[in-house]
């Protein structure tokens, strides 16, 4: 196996790596250049499509604002699950952001053809599929969440530490740091993988076959963004949620 | 450029690079993502939920506005439709009292045309009793001149003028 994948790379059928980064220095800070190039890609689509969507409102919408409308209601209805009725609205952004740059983000890996543009070293990718970018919503998820607990109730926050009993309490602070982390590699490890499996069978049997792989990848693209999404929202959802009241959980649902 | 996964693998440790090569891209990718949010708020969340909820409150207001019309249309026809049966219960009144009203005028008539019937049957039956009184009496006279002539005849005139 080893080596057949050797023989098959030195072919220069095709090429995959992992690992490699365009560095830009930054001062004395260096960053990952492919991952920046197509964050802006991904950046500029969503804006420019927003853009575009909203430049003429109207009250019977069509085509694009139409499509994008769709999205806000999808992404409402997200927030609004997690978060409850009364308090999901100022979220919408954040959780709605992150859903669509990941998404796109994903996507865009997978359907641009950004390894035609060579790149002195490394290769474009999508940009989820670089640690730092997980890592780095996953850490604002952490933060959105922490600052959706404080703002709503004070230092009252960390009574959620102890609910519903106070035994929960360690488990309850390694959780802190087991969200970001569990958002960030799952998020990572699947788009990375489903780019892996794909560079891979293309390297193997470069006509067809990869196909279904890729639409299974489309399809776990689209599932990670949701699933980031969704956790995030519950995890805010959960901070602001009144322990108070534990008997008013119905209305939530 | 002719890496394998494999000796990348192997090769990352070490090195710079690798697949957990965590560096100044993430805080950059944080802040970027918060412009990214703040950007889509403005161009994105914010009018798109301005018109979504504008397009909610239009449809509702229309809604209710319609529920309205349509329950004083509801109203309206059954406030006609008492009218309508007012005015019948009237007109059938009314056709009634006519119709008391014929019958009284008829009966009356009916009854002053016997009155008047009566009256002059009983005039005329008078009539004929008065002519015939006359009749008898001037039967009785002529009964008696005839008799007197035939006793006349019968007996001469001296004779009855003696008598």
């Amino acid at each position: 196996m080893l080596n057949i994948l050797h023989v098959v790379n030195f072919a220069h059928l095709a090429e995959l790596e992992v690992g490699k980064h365009l560095y830009w220095q930054i001062g004395n800070l260096k960053v990952h250049g492919q991952v920046f190039l197509t964050s802006w890609f991904v950046i500029a689509l969503l804006v420019i499509v927003s853009f575009a969507a909203t430049r003429n409102i109207n009250r019977i919408p069509r085509g694009l604002q139409n499509f994008m409308e769709y999205a806000l209601e999808f992404i409402r209805d997200l927030a609004k699950n997690q978060i409850g009725e009364k308090e999901y609205r100022p979220w919408v952004p954040f959780v709605g952001t992150l859903f669509l740059f990941i998404f796109v983000s994903n996507w865009s890996g997978a359907l641009v053809p950004f390894r035609l543009i060579q790149l002195p070293e490394g290769e474009l990718a999508a940009p989820t599929s670089d640690i730092n970018t997980t890592v780095a919503l996953a850490l604002l998820t952490s933060l959105a969440y922490f600052y959706a607990g404080f703002s709503k109730k004070g230092l009252g926050y960390f009574g959620n530490y102890v609910q519903p009993v106070p035994f929960m309490l360690p488990f309850k602070i390694i959780e802190d740091f087991t969200k970001p982390l569990s958002l960030s590699f799952r998020l990572f490890g699947n788009i990375l993988a489903d780019e892996l499996v794909v560079g891979v069978l293309v390297l193997l049997v470069p006509l067809f076959v990869p196909l279904p792989v890729m639409a299974l990848g489309l399809f776990t693209s689209a599932i990670q963004a949701l699933i980031f999404a969704t956790l995030a929202a519950a995890y805010i959802g959960e901070a602001i949620e009144d322990h108070g009241h534990g008997e008013e959980h119905g209305e939530h649902s | 450029m002719t890496h394998s996964i494999i000796l990348l693998a192997a090769e990352t440790a070490g090195k710079e690079g690798g697949l957990f090569d965590l560096d100044a891209t993430l805080p950059l990718m944080a802040i970027q993502f918060l412009f990214l949010v703040l950007i889509l708020n403005a161009t994105f969340y914010k009018p798109l939920s301005k018109a979504i909820d504008e397009r909610d409150e239009y449809i509702r207001k229309n809604q209710l506005d319609a529920r309205e019309r349509l329950s004083k249309a509801e109203q309206l026809a059954a406030q006609y439709e008492q009218e309508l049966a007012t005015a019948r219960r009237q007109s059938q009144q009314i056709i009634a009292d006519a119709q008391a009203e014929a019958e009284k005028v008829a009966a009356e008539k009916i009854a002053a045309a016997q009155r008047e019937a009566q009256a002059q049957r009983e005039q005329a039956a008078q009539e004929i009793e008065q002519q015939k009184q006359e009749a008898l009496a001037s039967l009785e006279q002529q009964v008696d001149s005839l008799s007197q002539q035939i006793m006349e005849k019968l007996l001469g005139k001296q004779l009855v003028g003696q008598r």
